[in-house]
């Protein structure tokens, strides 16, 4: 009956504006700037009566009365309702909503508006992270985020990179910040997230932000978001992407086989003229020298690779007219041009019961080096449904495959890129008959080349990412959330080594495989309540979380291996140790939040959470952990009301604490460990001292900050903040009469503080050209406060009070003695590192007339302090044009005043310590008497200047600016994509890093971040196409 | 479902996960790969694992496996190693410019140390294994204290000056409990209380241990090994009488090799062997072994005899073959084929005492207490073997004890002792012929402070009880 009412009521409303009479009303819709905007939906409120502006943003409309209201809509505009009120014309502004769609942010096991928040934490959404060449998402966060800094040490494709928020919080343990997925933590494993099923990411930074995730949220918390289906028309879209790689830079020029040759030559001659002797004990003469050094420099460098048998004359040069046989450029030989794809296909949909979204996606990267690759599938699906009026739930679900092939990195002969820095040019890839070569001086049996084709490192991931939850809205006020998650990773791994050459040969072929698999199981289970007056709001969460973490390994190893190329371990005839094993954590946590707000001005928050985990001592089980924060609308003041120009303005303020407890599993526990066989009898070993003081590391964190927006066109942020750690887990040194070398406890206390600024400018807004710019800025310092022992000495740093973490501790280069040649190191009696100001006797006044003493005996000058490997700033510069279809961005990366200890180029520049591996082109400038002021030393074969030892000779200064990524795209008018039934096209070309500006001689100044080089592959630079349709 | 339902529903979970905090066990996972510390010693058979774990870090690459025998050879006249194709190995040792920083100090001083805090741990525990045996309690306790012994004895050697010069002179650290992180560092202690240590410890063991006479039982430390440890202890003292009454002790009843046995490649104990490392290829680096660095092929095969010292051999001394010239693999220098491999690279175990050092230990002794007639007894047991038909010596005084040295640089050159026999008598060392790095000096002069190794830099770094003033002098 009531059906049949509303129907007939419904008629007399549709028929009645026949008797009505007709009304026109007309008007221009404009945005901000006075521009008309075509297309804007013009709409009678409650009534199909509609009709859409023209390209002046004009439009006129027949409306039933001049008592209704018109609702003027536009998508990424603010939506405007006008009561008409007897007007014939109404102009209307609309202003960008883009403003507004910021508002929502997910935080820590919710969600809250960016006005009501009292925390520090910065929002990245898709558009950074959709269609960049990288294979992780982290990586694409560079720059996009004060405080935020990222560092991708290696180029190897898959490799993920290492991310540090607000600075390294932590001596020994991780600094990696938590990652939540769908408010889920997860492991590491970034790379198994494609970048394009992220819609947003959440970086947490302060303690107000972070401290609800207790234990684990010391070094920050970033929380991603995957996509969703929306309610309306399902959307297919499909991307591609292709592209080439290149090793990011040139580096440092190496010798070609002429000047190695030459090079040697002079080395052996010089060893003849210093230490040569006949048997009878007469030292050599010139000529001896030179028949000496022309008798042994094929055999020291390993080739001759002239076509004549004696390619120089007495002074060791090149006779003219000599041909080169051999000249081999074994970068180019390691390094090739890598290709990536890039494909994903997104389906994204629903009602306003259910939504759904779902995505296959494959990436590939063939790789820069040799044999190195990867490749990944990955599908994803999210779900939400709507049950009922109080019950909602879903599922996010994350799959991933992937295959890596990844040749051993570090010092280890089988690492293809120092095989390239080491092997000399004058050493052949292959062999006349066309086999390979095997034979060269620096690593002899490594051929790069050959070992690619015929060695095998591959790894198989496979990840399973589930997270479900169920809300129930118990009440108006009261709600509850029961989320359960999964994160299951099985990884392969298979090291084949093959019978012939390398590391295999010794043992006829080795294959090693290894599985290992790692199960999180988490559940949590919150109660939300929330309770809003006239003016204010109160809000309360409390809730457990239940976490346990079991990972299973097996490793097996076979070797004698008759048959070449066929890896699997059945082939193997001589079985190796095998070895399996568990091993489990679990953290258990109860956490309470409580906000309040009142009168949209005065916002206050306060967390508290309890966290028992098993990796600590007996004594320490259990941590808590608490913040609180506020925040002052001040531009919701009346009486800032007058003061047009400023849209926003916003002080915030917090304290907490939080935790960091990533140090190994039974870390506190005393244990003897399996494996010390002797005489084919089992053994065992005391692997790990006992400790049951050890205990969390704690941090707390202050955090003072502004947001403002000014003109409509500026916002400004800016903080202030202070991490104090204490307790820090570190490896306090041992002596040697306690079994062991260190021990993880907590002994150490540092503080990072900082400022961080924000600048967002809306410069052009037209409805055609649209260029912002975006700009940030962190400034960074580090300090040691207290640790065990006064001082701790590790390689090249020193750690101190007062001092930063990566502090360089090194002898201080003088430069070279232009009458001996010989290396000079200050002697810097005065330093700390020997005591007593002893000046040595092999001292004497630095002959370049610095006025120091200085000596050619390494061991005799002391250790100064010498700079940091962290950066004193670093930050992002981001442009984005608009031009009608076309848009254009480009953004750069900086990081100003941090240092690097060369390693690989010690390596090339031994003054003849190592002869016949290769030397840098800079060697040719080596002391001579007629090159006498020059700032490398003598070359001499074996010599025992050690002007190669670590000292500042090889300290350089990295500070870089480099164009992160350079996008030009143009999406297909409207009006042709509707031609081809599409909704939507973009065509784009992009290039990732594709210029550095930097003094640093190596590779890649962003390779490391405590500032030494380990041979990894260095960093790569992209230029890629693209193309996203919408069906 | 009601709304009921769900809250019911979550406060079981809740219930649940405060019911498992209250459970001890859910917080305190014990590892299934490792054993805690305290459950080694309560049974005899985890008791005697850990003995033979010890054991195995002993028969290290980075100790008795390898370091210290061919660092003790390359600090020496009589070998050198080539610097051609052996990737920086052993060359600083043989340069002797071994810094606080390299590797030659730092490994063998971190892992015979680890073998002292193991051993340390087996002998403070020993008795108290609830299940086992008196005599097995014993042997336990008698094998560690001679680990102890053996490893402290290298130590010193390597990194405290001799005996002889000085012994009050600042030696190693004296560890010998099982120290915890936070007990107070220890200081270098002077040598005299290291040698006290050592010979309680050997004498306690004497007491302690069988006679293992059996092949089989080599791998390991018994009586007659503890008795040959402290004739080397003694003989470092220049405790004459003691160090003869050991070293006869030790070879009483052993029957030497046959003289067609020096050429069997000292790979595998044989009827002479008192102690050998018993080396397994499958679980050790196969290429850090003495076969791979001293035999001419296969490995690194890097070592090489001085021309001076392989003239000294006569004609028809059976170890004038252990050196051969092969100019295919070097056309200058002697290679060494002392040392073979047992059919595959690096499988070889390595002799660590045999009876001929005791032999050699008598003679040297007696012609020290001027038993000139006992002394040259002993020397001929030696030479008669390696030379058939030769003379029993005739010479006296210094010219026997002379002749003594060098028979034992002869028959015990690769076995490691060549340094410290230069340095516990303090004699000359003086390298000549065809060594690519040599030395003249004596002891008084400057270059003698080569002939004792560098505390490792990081031990001074680590040790708050050491500075850089505790360095050895010359570094």
């Amino acid at each position: 009956m009531n059906k049949l009412i509303s129907v007939i009521v419904l008629h007399l409303l549709l028929i009645s504006p026949m008797f009505a009479q007709e009304l026109t009303l007309e008007g221009t819709v404009v945005d901000k700037t006075g521009i008309g905007l075509p297309g804007v939906n013009v709409v009678v409120d409650g009534t199909q009566i509609g009709t859409v502006t023209n390209l002046d943003g004009y439009y006129s409309l027949q409306i039933p009365s001049r008592d209704v209201t018109l609702v003027y809509s536009f998508i990424g505009m603010n939506t405007v309702k006008e009561e008409v009120n007897g007007r014939t014309r109404i102009d209307v502004i609309l202003s960008d909503d883009s403003q507004k769609l910021e508002d929502v942010m997910v935080v820590a096991y919710g969600t809250t508006t960016k006005e009501a928040y009292t925390g520090a934490a910065q929002v990245v959404d898709k558009e950074m992270m959709e269609n960049r060449p990288v294979t992780s998402f982290e990586k694409s966060l560079q720059g996009t985020t004060a405080g935020l800094q990222v560092t991708s040490s290696s180029g190897q494709p898959g490799a993920q990179a290492t991310v540090v928020i607000r600075g390294i919080g932590s001596l020994n343990a991780s600094s990696t910040p938590l990652y939540v997925i769908d408010g889920v933590p997860m492991a590491g494993g970034l790379n198994d997230i494609n970048p394009n099923d992220i819609e947003n990411l959440t970086v947490l930074k302060d303690a107000a932000a972070a401290s609800l995730y207790g234990s684990r949220a010391a070094n920050g918390v970033i929380i991603i978001t995957t996509k969703k289906g929306k309610a309306g028309q399902t959307r297919i879209s499909f991307n591609s992407q292709v592209g080439i790689s290149s090793r990011i830079s040139d580096g440092y020029k190496l010798m070609n086989s002429s000047q190695i040759y030459e090079q040697s030559w002079m080395g052996l001659y010089n060893w003849g003229l210093l230490y040569g002797e006949h048997e009878n004990g007469d030292p050599f003469n010139r000529q001896d020298a030179i028949d000496y050094a022309h008798g042994s420099v094929k055999e020291t460098v390993g080739f001759n690779p002239f076509g004549v048998d004696n390619p120089l004359d007495d002074n060791g040069q090149v006779i003219p007219g000599t041909k080169v046989l051999t000249d081999t450029d074994w970068r180019d030989e390691v390094y090739k041009t890598g290709v990536i794809q890039n494909y994903n296909l997104n389906v994204a949909g629903g009602t306003e019961n259910t939504n759904i979204f779902f995505s296959l996606g494959y990436y590939n990267d063939s790789g820069t080096t040799l044999s190195s690759d990867f490749t990944r599938y990955t599908s994803k699906i999210n779900v939400n449904h709507k049950v009922n009026s109080y019950i909602s739930t879903g599922i996010s679900n994350n799959l991933t495959y992937s295959e890596t092939n990844a040749p051993p990195g570090g010092s280890g002969f089988a690492n293809p890129v120092r095989s390239a820095e080491v092997i000399n040019a004058a050493s052949p890839v292959y062999n006349n008959d066309g086999t390979y070569n095997w034979d060269n001086k620096a690593i002899r049996d490594f051929n790069p080349v050959g070992l690619s084709e015929l060695d095998i490192y591959r790894y198989n991931d496979v990840r399973g990412i589930l997270n479900a939850y169920i809300n129930v809205n118990l009440l108006p006020s009261l709600s509850f959330r029961s989320t359960g998650g999964v994160d299951y990773a099985n990884s392969k791994g298979l090291n084949y080594l093959n019978p012939y050459h390398g590391d295999g040969a010794g043992v006829e072929g080795r294959s090693s495989m290894s599985r290992s698999d790692n199960m999180i199981l988490s559940v949590s289970n919150i109660f939300n309540w929330t309770k809003s007056g006239a003016d204010s709001n109160f809000e309360v969460l409390t809730g457990q979380e239940l976490t346990t973490g079991k990972s299973t390994f097996l490793s097996a190893e076979a070797t004698k291996f008759p048959i070449p190329g066929f890896p699997d371990l059945s082939w193997g005839a001589k079985p190796e140790q095998p070895s399996s094993g568990p091993s489990e954590w679990k953290l258990l946590s109860y956490l309470g939040q409580a906000k309040y707000n009142y009168g949209g001005r005065y916002y206050f928050s306060a967390s508290l959470r309890g966290d028992a985990s098993t990796r600590f001592g007996e004594d320490n089980k259990w941590g808590l952990f608490y913040s609180v924060g506020a925040s002052w609308r001040l531009s919701e003041e009346s009486w800032m009301q007058d003061i047009a120009w400023l849209n926003n303005l916003k002080l915030r303020g917090s304290y907490g604490t939080s935790g960091n407890s990533s140090i190994g599993n039974y870390a506190s526990l005393g244990l003897y460990g399996s494996g010390a066989n002797y005489g084919g009898f089992p053994g065992i070993a005391f692997v790990q001292p006992e400790n049951n003081d050890i205990a969390w590391e704690s941090i707390a964190s202050f955090n003072i900050g502004f947001e403002s927006r000014l003109f409509n066109r500026l916002d400004v942020n800016m903080e202030y903040y202070q991490r104090d750690s204490d307790g820090l887990l570190f490896g306090k040194p041992l002596s040697a009469s306690k079994g062991f070398s260190g021990i993880i406890t907590n002994l150490g206390a540092m503080v990072n503080k900082g400022l961080e600024a924000t600048l967002d400018y809306d410069a052009i807004r037209t409805s055609n050209f649209k260029y912002a710019v975006s700009f940030n800025i962190t400034s960074n310092k580090n300090e040691i406060l207290n640790l065990v022992n006064d001082r701790i000495l590790s390689g090249s740093k020193l750690l101190e009070p007062g001092a930063s973490l990566h502090q360089f501790y090194l002898q201080e280069w003088a430069g070279v003695n232009p009458d001996t040649g010989q290396p000079m190191w200050f002697v810097n009696a005065d330093s700390d590192d020997k005591a007593g100001n002893v000046i040595p006797e092999s001292a004497y006044l630095d002959p370049h007339g610095s006025g120091r003493q200085v000596t050619s005996s390494y061991s005799d000058a002391e250790r100064v302090r010498k700079g940091t490997a962290l950066p004193d700033f670093y930050g992002g510069l981001t442009n984005n044009f608009s031009y009608k279809n076309f848009d254009f961005s480009f953004y750069f990366y900086y990081s100003l005043g941090n240092q690097i200890y060369n390693d690989d180029y010690a390596t090339n520049m031994h003054d003849g310590s190592q002869p016949g591996i290769n030397l840098a082109a800079d060697a040719l400038d080596a002391w001579t008497p007629n090159n006498r002021y020059t700032n490398v030393p003598r070359y001499v074969a074996y010599s025992q200047d050690e002007g190669n030892q670590m000292s500042t000779r090889f300290l350089e200064d990295a500070s870089y600016l480099r164009l992160k990524n350079i996008t030009l795209g143009y999406t297909l008018p409207q009006a042709w994509t509707e031609r081809f039934h599409l909704q939507g096209l973009r065509a784009f070309v992009s290039g990732e890093n594709l210029f550095t500006l930097t003094k640093f001689k190596g590779f890649d100044p962003e390779a490391a971040l405590n500032g030494r080089l380990g041979n990894a592959i260095p960093g790569v630079k992209v230029v890629t196409v693209g193309l996203k349709i919408d069906l | 479902m009601r709304i009921s339902t769900y809250i019911y529903i979550g406060l079981i979970l809740l219930a649940q996960t405060l019911f498992v905090s209250c459970n001890d066990d859910f917080l305190n996972p014990q590892p299934e790969t490792s054993i805690g510390d305290k459950d080694v010693f309560k049974s005899y058979e985890t008791a005697q694992a850990a003995l033979v774990g010890v054991y195995d870090q002993l028969s290290s690459y980075a100790f008795e496996g390898l370091f210290v025998p061919i660092i003790s050879d390359l600090t020496g006249e009589d070998v050198m190693i080539s610097p051609e194709n052996n990737y920086n190995w052993f060359v600083a040792p043989y340069q002797m410019n071994t810094l606080p920083n390299y590797t030659f100090s730092e490994s063998p001083w971190w892992a015979g140390y680890k073998v002292i805090f193991d051993a340390n741990m087996v002998i403070k525990y020993a008795q108290q294994i609830p299940d086992a045996t008196q005599e097995q309690k014993n042997r336990i306790e008698g094998e560690a204290k001679v680990i102890r012994a053996f490893v402290m004895l290298k130590l010193a050697q390597m990194f405290a000056p001799a005996y002889a010069a000085d012994s009050e002179a600042p030696s190693i650290l004296l560890a010998i409990e099982p120290l915890k992180h936070d007990d107070p560092d220890i200081g270098r202690a002077p040598l005299s209380a290291v040698y006290t240590q050592m010979e309680e410890d050997l004498l306690s063991a004497i007491n302690l241990l069988e006679y293992k006479n059996d092949i089989l039982d080599k791998g390991f430390f018994d009586k007659r090994a503890a008795q040959a440890t402290l004739a080397r202890v003694y003989l470092n003292m220049q405790e004459w009488e003691k160090a003869r009454d050991m070293a006869v002790l030790a070879h009483q009843d052993v029957k030497l090799m046959a003289i067609g046995e020096l050429s069997n490649g000292f790979y595998y104990r044989n009827s002479e062997t008192i102690f050998t490392v018993a080396y397994t290829a499958d679980d050790n680096n196969v290429y850090l072994s003495i076969p791979s660095f001293y035999y001419p092929v296969y490995g690194y095969s890097s070592m090489r005899a001085n021309n001076r010292f392989v003239e000294q051999f006569s004609n028809n001394d059976a170890r004038n073959y252990y050196f051969v010239m092969e100019p295919q693999v070097d056309s200058e220098r002697y290679l060494i084929v002392k040392f073979l491999h047992n059919q595959q690279v690096g499988n070889a175990e390595r002799i660590s005492i045999r009876a001929s050092e005791m032999h050699l230990i008598e003679a040297e002794c007696e012609a020290e207490l001027g038993n000139n007639s006992a002394a040259q007894d002993a020397l001929h047991v030696i030479r008669s073997r390696a030379i058939p038909g030769v003379q029993k010596s005739s010479a006296v005084g210094q010219a026997l004890v002379d002749e003594i040295l060098i028979e034992r640089r002869k028959e015990l050159f690769g076995e490691g002792f060549r340094w410290n026999d230069i340095k516990r008598r303090q004699s000359p060392f003086v390298r000549a012929g065809d060594h690519w790095v040599r030395f003249d000096f004596e002891a008084g002069d400057k270059d003698y402070y080569r002939m004792t190794y560098p505390i490792p830099q990081s031990e001074i770094d680590n040790n708050t009880a050491l500075t850089n003033e505790d360095q050895n002098i010359g570094y």
